[in-house]
């Protein structure tokens, strides 16, 4: 599905916020290196993309309607074969029904577990004031609590990639510490001029999150994927 | 000589002023511009109270009945009529194609209250319809030291300005301009611009970034009406002269109703910190600030690098110099072996240091010679990126009251000091119990173009910004 097929859809069902699957495509198709993440609307789907992506997998519910899905219990980590993928499908569907009996359900989306990087988040946001503006920020406590981020307008120069990344005081956890691997820098500032381009060229999209991003000594990838589109 | 063709270029450049509505006993409009009529420009007055024309007239100044009467074409009008008659001035205005006007007139959107804003839309429709460049309302316009054109009267008229200045506030732009004005650092232009309704602070920001008399653009705003053309003007600005950019109001996150958590993080205030990183502007966040800093850029040669140099008088004062400098990041690193070895030739080290910071009191006594000795060794310090030297008004004003030929000769080794070295230098003195002495003698440090501060911190902050630090 392109992009604009899915802004048609979500448009037509009402929905500002695409599902996970539908985003990580769209920012693919833009070139942006996110978790291959496959929708399935049936059980015996699931086993079979998870088997096709390899193990161990995620599952997570797919639905226009829930927005937090860890709250009603529609996320499963580490699922290590076919079994695991069978009773996750089983398990989610019940939890989800039981917390949201009317919610619209499409299935679950299936992405293999990434390999644990340096966590960073990605964002996009639209300002009343000044219209798109990026973000970039450490993952985890470091956004939670110390609000430790820094924002550039679209579209953003190679400069801006560079400072915004550089002007975070967690920045030295960047370049590895007690003997942790480092993040691409090269990449990260990459993705943020990608991500630019994207929103640039897509003025519809409203706001949005890669939350996270895992950085490696060698590339980025956008393990979770949020967009918000204007609804009309 | 200003920006031919821009269209704010007739206003900015007047001459013929004239001041629409003006009132006794004060006369302020008419008293503020009468500099502009010394100097060679036409000055005429618009008012239709009988009881008020003598008045103008006894300060030398033609009053018309009608804007329509005046022989010339208006350049700039400074209009402070009651709000109600605001439009019909303006529609005047338009008529005799006048190239400019400044509204003092207040009562519009300000107020919140029907009538005001009523009365401001008005405003705006016939002045964006006429294409008419109105500054304010509710603002004290234009000032321009070189012509005389002023919105204070106590504001300097000087021939020497390189300074542009922009504000919403009036009072921030006439406080600017005098506290500027006692450093001897003087405007090319400035606009009192209030409500914006029709120039916003991008339009005046174009003119002074193409501006030849400007070196320098400071300013004082609380918000832009068009953010992305604020943007874009401030960067294009930001990269032909040095930008300054005092920010007025706390910025109100408000309810926002966000959907993703980067939305949830992006604070008007996060947000603005990073627009102007992206733009390159030197931010401040009060008067003084923005003042020494702009004294920095007028006056202090960048910084290319963050090692400093630091002179202090005493043993006490050597220390603070430092915390103030590093606390804002500059670094003060050992000397290079030369550097100590020839200072080491005749400083005194019984209640002196020379290392760096230096504690020299006790070895210049009073002396320029030893003074120069020592500016020339550590100006030739390859680990040396700038030099910032206390000058001690509580030790060294008594003897100078005394010899105050020999105050003259070490600003004159400070001077020569200046002059040769590539690198930045500062120099603070803390008035202490001498205020009145340094107001006499500040002339002296203006003259010969020193960057003089008060205190260590407020150097320390000034070079800080120039550099990129804060």
């Amino acid at each position: 599905m392109t992009f604009a097929s899915t802004l048609a859809k979500a448009r037509a069902e009402g929905r500002a916020l695409l599902t996970e699957v539908e985003a990580k495509q769209a920012l693919a198709e833009a070139g942006i290196p996110v978790v291959e993440t496959l929708l399935a609307t049936s059980r015996e789907e699931a086993m079979a993309v998870a088997e096709r992506l390899g193990f161990p997998v995620v599952l997570k519910i797919v639905s226009p309607d829930i927005a937090h899905k860890s709250d009603v219990g529609g996320v499963k980590l580490n699922l290590p074969d076919q079994e695991a993928v069978g009773r996750a499908w089983d398990e989610i569907m019940a939890s989800v029904r039981a917390a949201e009996p009317n919610a619209r359900i499409e299935g679950v989306s299936v992405q293999r577990m990434a390999k644990p990087g340096i966590e960073v988040i990605v964002g996009m946001t639209t300002d009343e004031q000044f219209g798109p503006v990026m973000m970039f920020g450490l993952g985890g406590i470091m956004v939670e609590v110390l609000k430790d981020v820094s924002f550039r307008l679209v579209p953003l120069e190679e400069k801006d990639a560079a400072e915004m990344i550089d002007e975070i005081r967690a920045r030295p956890i960047l370049d590895g510490v007690r003997g942790q691997p480092g993040a691409d820098i090269g990449a990260l500032r990459k993705l943020l001029l990608d991500v630019s381009r994207f929103v640039e060229s897509h003025p519809e999209v409203r706001e949005l999150d890669l939350n996270p991003v895992f950085a490696y000594p060698n590339g980025a990838v956008a393990v979770d994927a949020r967009l918000v589109v204007a609804t009309e | 000589m200003g920006v031919p063709g821009h269209r704010l270029d007739r206003m900015f450049n007047p001459r013929t002023v004239v001041v629409i509505g003006d009132k006794g006993p004060g006369y302020m409009w008419i008293h503020n511009n009468l500099p502009f009529k010394e100097r060679g420009g036409k000055l005429y007055s618009v008012q239709i109270d009988p009881a008020q024309i003598p008045g103008i007239e006894a300060l030398g100044v033609q009053n018309f009945t009608s804007l329509k009467d005046i022989p010339e074409p208006i350049d700039y009008a400074v209009v402070a009529v009651p709000r109600q008659v605001a439009p019909r001035v303006l529609r005047d205005l338009i008529e005799v194609g006048a190239a400019g006007a400044a509204f003092f007139t207040s009562g519009f959107a300000e107020t919140g209250e029907e009538t005001g804003i009523r009365l401001q839309q008005e405003l705006q429709q016939l002045a964006r319809e006429a294409n008419f460049n109105l500054v304010g309302p509710n603002c004290m316009g234009l000032y321009i030291p070189k012509l005389g054109v002023r919105f204070s009267v106590d504001a300097p008229v000087a021939d020497d300005g390189r300074i542009g200045f922009l504000s919403q506030s009036g009072t921030h732009s006439i406080m600017f301009s005098l506290v500027c004005g006692v450093l001897g650092l003087h405007l090319s232009r400035a606009a009192s611009f209030g409500n914006a309704i029709v120039l916003d602070v991008a339009d005046y920001v174009e003119y002074l970034a193409e501006d030849d008399e400007t070196d320098v653009i400071a300013m004082y705003v609380e918000g832009a009406r068009d953010g992305r053309r604020f943007f874009e003007t401030l960067k294009a600005a930001a990269k032909r002269k040095p930008v300054v950019v005092w920010k007025g109001g706390q910025t109100d996150a408000g309810a926002r109703a966000t959907m993703s958590h980067t939305a949830s993080l992006a604070t008007p205030q996060a947000i603005w910190d990073g627009i102007m990183r992206q733009v390159g502007a030197i931010t401040t966040n009060s008067l003084d600030e923005t003042v020494d800093v702009v004294q920095a850029l007028v006056r202090v040669k960048r910084p290319r690098g963050k090692r400093m140099a630091l002179l202090a008088q005493t043993g006490g004062q050597s220390v603070s110099i430092t915390d103030a400098f590093a606390k804002v990041g500059f670094e003060v690193p050992r000397f290079a072996p030369e550097t100590y070895a020839k200072l080491g030739e005749f400083f005194n080290i019984i209640g002196g240091s020379y290392q760096n910071p230096l504690d020299m009191a006790g070895t210049v006594q009073g002396n320029p010679e030893v003074l120069a000795r020592i500016l020339r060794i550590v100006d030739e310090d390859p680990n040396v990126d700038g030099m910032a030297m206390e000058m001690s008004a509580m030790f060294g004003v008594r003897h100078w009251k005394r010899n105050p030929e020999a105050f003259e000769r070490m600003l004159d080794v400070l001077a020569q000091h200046q002059q040769r070295s590539a690198k930045p230098f500062l120099i603070v003195m803390h008035p202490v119990h001498e205020e009145q002495w340094l107001a006499e003698n500040r002339r002296k440090f203006i003259e010969r173009g020193f960057a003089l501060y008060p205190n260590f911190e407020r150097a320390a902050a000034a070079l800080a910004r120039v550099a990129g630090l804060l």
